[in-house]
């Protein structure tokens, strides 16, 4: 009969077969990994090893003279820090707008989280295109806000909010906001609100114990969300190519450029791992986080 | 918890306002968008001068987007359904597997989530152009599975690893084949968490936005004709398909969620869901 380890194998076990065969037998559970992990070494893995290949012009030889190209041209790095600038302020913002709106979630009562959290989880769901185009519709010379403020005599002439950075960031920290808010509302219902309470009845004013206690335990999931949203905004492309009117160039929408209209695909090569190489290690210094955190 | 509170002051009140605001933020777009799919005018006047339905009639009077529809409903079916089969195999097995290595692997499967997707848009666009897949159904509907399978597996580990594995030894001791004990033991539990991890990967294939427009060449589908619509002429006929849109995910989402409640392991499925959200959903 089948022993303890390998019924789960079944038929395609091969440890019933003939004595040499056994030899032969899969790790447990092997055997139905197999088809994702072919389908995606072809599809996924010979691609971006294709990648790392042009970048470093395989059909001539193998040479950093590409990459040499995008740290040397100057319009590379103002590209590679103009993405890096923007990200770093979309990340500030939702840091501070998703903060207090996580620990205000986690102070309702039951129903109105449930509502809330579902008002945080309905734009998540939906298509960026749609956003993108609630924005042009909200944010547009003749939009909700400039109608709103010209109406209203608060300014004589529409201010420009979209197809410029303003609207870029805009576009993008709601996008973010959820990737920041549930995980954070997560670890904040799970905090001990006796702690605070305990600081408030030894004397600490409200702000302080606020500060001091609510604060640092929950700040190691603002740091990981922080860095998650980091990493998520180097990559954006939708956002910036299409509420950023070609003023905001990032390393996505650059490497657009490069692939369809220069065409440069080696140029586009080397960008893209530079891009992969960053967001890697970030992703690297975010399960530290999330790893010592929990 | 409600002893705990603070008691009213301008402070709660602010963080009220602030709170409340926010959410607006986050969901008041969205009600735009439906409100400007009814509107009378031809701009992008917010609020609309008058109403109508015309937005809806040319929408579905265009065949320019009722092939695209067709394209995109075809390659949702297709690649989820593929990525069904595959990531559910593998997540089986990632469950169960107990060999060294199976970390590295459950990473590699789940690597086209935290990749940039437009590093694996350049990716699949060099080698479809290499081998002429690009500008063709078959190349978007193998970028889309690439992109989508992940959250099956993410999901359905969760939904393996939380099913009680005895249930399938018993089956087998008692005589059954491996096929008949899967087919009668462990397929009919998983059917809500199959379902909702189907549900998901059709929503996240529908709205995938990069990797199509750098594999799939004249090849309309729904996210390539709305992005360069939004692109280069912006007509309200978006804002009608983008209504019907939302109003589609929400209903695909409401019933994942509905089928994943009603499964014995809802809990620890939703907080993988949860989980697998923060962490993934591909994105601008």
């Amino acid at each position: 009969m089948t022993d303890r380890s390998s019924f789960l194998d079944g038929p395609l076990s091969l440890s019933k077969g003939p004595r040499g065969w056994r030899r032969l037998r899969l790790p447990r559970g092997f055997i139905f990994i197999v088809p994702l992990l072919v389908f995606l070494a072809v599809t996924f893995g010979v691609p971006l090893v294709g990648v790392v290949m042009r970048s470093l012009g395989s059909s001539e030889g193998i040479s950093l003279k590409y990459f040499n190209e995008v740290i040397q041209t100057q319009a590379y790095w103002k590209i590679m820090l103009n993405t890096f600038r923007v990200s770093a302020l979309v990340t500030l913002m939702t840091c501070l707008i998703g903060y207090p709106l996580a620990y205000w979630i986690s102070r309702l009562n039951r129903t109105a989280q449930i509502i809330a959290v579902t008002l945080v989880i309905l734009p998540f769901w939906t298509s960026v295109l749609v956003r993108t185009y609630a924005w042009i519709i909200i944010l547009g010379n003749r939009g909700l806000v400039n109608e709103t403020l010209l109406k209203s005599g608060l300014i004589d002439e529409p201010m420009s909010l979209v197809f410029n950075e303003t609207g870029v960031a805009i576009g993008m920290i709601h996008v973010l906001m959820p990737f920041l808010v549930l995980p954070l509302l997560a670890v904040m219902i799970g905090v001990d609100q006796r702690l605070v309470l305990v600081a408030k009845s030894l004397g600490a004013r409200p702000w302080a114990a606020f500060w001091r206690v609510y604060f640092p335990l929950t700040f190691p999931a603002l740091a990981a969300g922080a860095i998650l949203v980091l990493i998520l905004s180097l990559g954006f492309y939708v956002t910036p190519a299409l509420l950023g009117g070609g003023r905001v160039p990032m390393i996505a929408t650059v490497l657009d450029t490069l692939i369809n209209r220069m065409p440069r695909w080696e140029i586009a090569s080397a960008l893209s791992i530079i891009l992969l190489g960053c967001s890697l290690i970030l992703f690297a210094l975010y399960r530290r986080l999330d790893g010592v955190f929990k | 918890m409600k002893a705990y509170r603070g008691k009213f002051s301008p402070g709660s009140l602010a963080l009220n306002c602030f709170g409340g605001l926010t959410l607006l933020f986050l969901s008041g777009p969205l009600i735009v968008v439906g409100i400007m799919s009814f509107s009378a005018g031809s701009g992008l006047e917010f609020p609309p001068p008058g109403w109508s339905m015309q937005w809806y009639e040319q929408l579905f009077a265009s065949a320019q987007w009722s092939s695209a529809v067709k394209n995109s409903l075809l390659v949702g079916g297709v690649s989820s359904v593929v990525a069904l089969v595959l990531g559910g195999l593998a997540a089986y097995g990632l469950a169960r597997a107990t060999f060294k290595g199976r970390g590295a692997i459950f990473a590699f499967f789940l690597a086209p989530l935290i990749i940039p997707p437009i590093v694996t848009a350049v990716a699949l666009f060099l080698i479809f152009t290499r081998y002429g897949l690009r500008n063709s159904i078959l190349g978007i509907t193998i970028g889309h599975v690439v992109i989508i399978t992940p959250y099956v597996v993410l999901l359905l580990v969760v939904a393996f690893q939380s099913f009680d594995g005895k249930l399938e030894l018993m089956a087998r001791s008692l005589g059954a084949t491996w096929f008949t004990s899967f087919r009668i033991v462990v397929l009919p539990m998983l059917i809500p968490s199959l379902l909702a991890a189907w549900l998901i990967a059709i929503v996240v294939s529908f709205d995938e936005v990069i990797v199509t427009i750098f594999v799939a060449g004249s090849q309309p589908t729904v996210p390539k004709l709305m992005f360069s619509q939004l692109r280069d002429r912006i007509d309200p006929t978006v804002s009608a398909l983008s209504t019907i849109l939302v109003l589609v995910t929400i209903l695909a989402m409401l019933v994942a969620w509905v089928v994943m409640k009603s499964s014995q392991n809802s809990r620890k499925a939703v907080a993988g869901v949860m989980a697998g959200q923060a962490a993934t959903k591909e994105i601008g």
